[in-house]
């Protein structure tokens, strides 16, 4: 969670405690690997959060792991109506995480005093390069960029892998890498590089950088970072990421809700109280407080209805997210998530064909899962 | 009987807290390495014999990750303990403003190691990295002086280094950050030493027309080595298990899960991918090949000797 969205946490905890003076709340926050890694620990060892927050994808080895409670039991269905489908995160059949927030997808966000209006397709992204990837200080090296993004993690470059029409995994979980589809949309983002529309070098933080300073025309990123686009007075604007000219389709975002799971730890009074703390965060109020600071996408369908939602930034997010498709939560994602990682970098910098990077990155995410079970 | 108990009573707290944080999850990691325990077996693991050891040591991988944390560990130490005791020496010497070299030079030590390889990490940037804006720099220089023989244009002499993009360059970039955290310690502890050898030596010598480089061989040296000799084993302990440069320099291994040394690999297999068994087995296989280099190295150079033994 942002720092502004855990100041947000915090005020609503603080409420919570004087509605509930027998109640203490203490917030501590870790980042996501940080959180699953203390968690699973702290559970073992019989104890840990009461109630721990992150994004779907975690309730899979979570639960797999057998270290949350299912929810179903602690919550009727007229109180689960009023939340989005979306956000009720469920696996195997039971509900584990309840979303105050859905999306947390990416989207293309561009810079207006740069750019006027955003590519509508692949073809006039590329073509872009030719304007927006320029050397200014005329040292021979490219100093602006048509578009940033965080080419580190694969997960940025799902979009464009959908776009193509391919798809990290099928229905039965099992991953399927290394289809045509997913070759092309390797060999579009190598080709990215090459015509010099994205950097060659960029993680998350040099492609935050580039774009605040204004040497990017356009970036790649997630509602959680539009906020300091606005606190540093960028003129943004928000778009979807450009249909892919060779398919006619659009890029296709992860989109999964971001929520809260109870530990199995939990007992009696305890667990009781998680419930109702639970109960109260998820508050269509509460959810409009994050909404206000961090232009999230609420669950609550009261909140929902708020006319925030029908113009502008939040708009443009929920569009893209109409384009997106939930992501997997189950546990092999993990696995697929680091059989991608070296080979995708393997093909932006030159050392890997997209053809063999497919490939390797089946044959590895097969060996990662089995070794996942075994 | 009362006298001699006094003294375990005093260290009993110590060896309580020791126990506690070393001993038992040692054990507890022995336990687990003969385990099953991984993201299906979390809480039900079986045990299943050495078959962890034997998966550690059929696979290719083990064998190059064990490589290059050789090749770090050796590298990194020669250059701790190289640039260390040259700068000891040349700050043993009368230079001016000493202490404002020392506090320079101890720098590095002092700054959060988390805070240097991300630093550090932004500086090998390809693009915006200050290492390729010095090499441009350098490279406009060279190309200056050559153009003044040339007529043509002599394009660029040294080129910018995708350092984070290339499996090699990523592990020099791992290593001159290391070498950049290392060096201070060494040259601290060879600091004290060089002090602690009496003037009255030199000045012997050199009455006896002793060269500086005889005096080096002959006096320093000697005194040099008993102090150095603990510090190179700690230094190559550290240097073998040092988790935090490689994880953050190469962003967890990157390029293409490339750059790794056996306890970043360990710290991926255990928190990426949830094999708690085998990476409890790695973590014994490197626990002991620790104990044998230490083991070794303190039998050779008898760097734990007392200085009365």
């Amino acid at each position: 969670m942002q720092p502004a969205g855990r100041e947000v946490l915090q005020s609503a905890l603080d409420e919570f405690m004087t509605e509930n003076p027998e109640i203490i709340c203490e917030q501590l926050y870790f980042e996501t690997e940080e959180l699953r890694s203390n968690f699973q620990i702290s559970v073992l060892g019989g104890s840990g959060p009461d109630l721990v927050y992150g994004p779907a994808d975690q309730v899979g080895p979570f639960v797999t792991m057998e270290l949350i409670h299912p929810l179903d039991s602690f919550y009727n269905d007229d109180f689960l109506a009023v939340f989005v489908e979306a956000s009720k995160v469920r696996y195997n059949g039971n509900l584990y995480l309840l979303g105050d927030r859905v999306g947390n997808h990416l989207t293309l966000v561009y810079n207006r005093d740069i750019l006027e209006n955003p590519p509508q397709n692949t073809d006039e992204l590329l073509a872009m390069s030719n304007q927006y990837s320029v050397d200014l200080d005329g040292d021979g090296m490219i100093d602006q960029f048509t578009l940033v993004f965080n080419y580190i993690e694969p997960f940025f470059a799902i979009p464009f892998l959908g776009g193509f029409g391919g798809w990290v995994m099928n229905d039965e979980n099992q991953p399927i890498l290394n289809t045509p589809e997913m070759t092309n949309g390797m060999a579009f983002l190598a080709k990215l590089k090459t015509e010099n529309v994205i950097p060659r070098e960029c993680d998350y933080d040099i492609a935050n950088s580039l774009f605040k300073e204004g040497k990017a025309a356009m970036i790649i990123n997630g509602s959680w970072s539009w906020g300091g686009y606005l606190d540093a007075e960028m003129n943004i604007g928000l778009a979807k990421i450009p249909k892919v000219s060779q398919t006619g389709k659009w890029p296709t975002p992860m989109v999964s809700a971001l929520g809260y799971s109870i530990n199995i730890n939990s007992t009696e009074k305890r667990l009781e109280n998680s419930i109702k703390l639970l109960e109260f965060l998820l508050q269509s109020e509460i959810q409009l407080r994050f909404t206000e600071k961090l232009n999230t996408i609420p669950s609550h369908k009261t909140a929902l209805k708020n006319p925030q939602f029908q113009t502008g930034m939040l708009k443009a997010s929920a569009d893209q997210m109409s384009v997106g498709k939930p992501m997997p939560v189950v546990p092999e994602m993990r696995a697929i998530w680091d059989a991608m990682r070296p080979h995708y970098q393997a093909v932006l910098n030159g050392s890997l064909t997209p053809k063999e990077a497919t490939e390797k990155m089946q044959t590895d995410a097969e060996k990662k899962i089995t070794e996942m079970y075994e | 009987m009362k006298t001699r108990s006094i003294p375990y009573f005093y260290v009993s707290p110590a060896f309580l807290i020791l126990g506690l944080v070393v001993i038992l999850p040692f054990l507890y990691n022995l336990v687990l390495s003969f385990s099953n325990m991984n993201l299906t077996h979390f809480r039900d693991w079986d045990f299943v014999g050495f078959k962890q050891y034997g998966k550690v040591f059929s696979e290719q991988i083990f064998y190059i990750v064990l490589l290059k944390t050789f090749i770090w560990t050796a590298v990194n130490v020669v250059f701790h303990v190289g640039f260390g005791v040259m700068l000891a020496l040349i700050l043993n010497t009368n230079i001016r403003f000493k202490n404002f070299w020392r506090i320079i030079l101890i720098l590095p030590w002092a700054v959060p190691q988390m805070i240097t390889a991300l630093t550090w990490r932004g500086m090998f940037n390809y693009q915006y990295g200050a290492v390729n804006l010095i090499i441009k720099k350098i490279d406009g220089f060279l190309q200056g002086i050559f153009g003044i023989f040339s007529t043509a244009d002599v394009g660029n002499i040294i080129e910018p280094v995708a350092w984070l993009s290339g499996e090699a360059t990523a592990f020099i970039a791992c290593i001159i950050t290391n070498v950049w955290l290392g060096f201070p310690f060494m040259m601290i502890v060879a600091l004290g030493a060089l002090q602690s050898i009496p003037k009255s030596l030199y000045e012997a010598t050199s009455i006896d027309g002793a060269s500086k480089f005889q005096q080096f061989r002959h006096i320093t040296i000697p005194f040099l080595k008993p102090v150095m000799m603990p510090a190179i084993v700690l230094g190559v302990i550290w240097t073998f298990n040092n988790l935090n440069v490689m994880w953050l320099v190469s962003n967890g291994g990157n390029p293409s899960d490339k750059t790794h040394i056996l306890v970043s690999f360990v710290y991926k297999a255990v928190f990426n991918h949830y094999r708690y068994g085998y990476a409890a087995a790695l973590s014994l296989v490197i626990f002991l090949i620790l104990l044998a280099i230490g083991w070794t190295m303190l039998k050779k150079t008898n760097a734990a000797k007392g200085v009365a033994e």
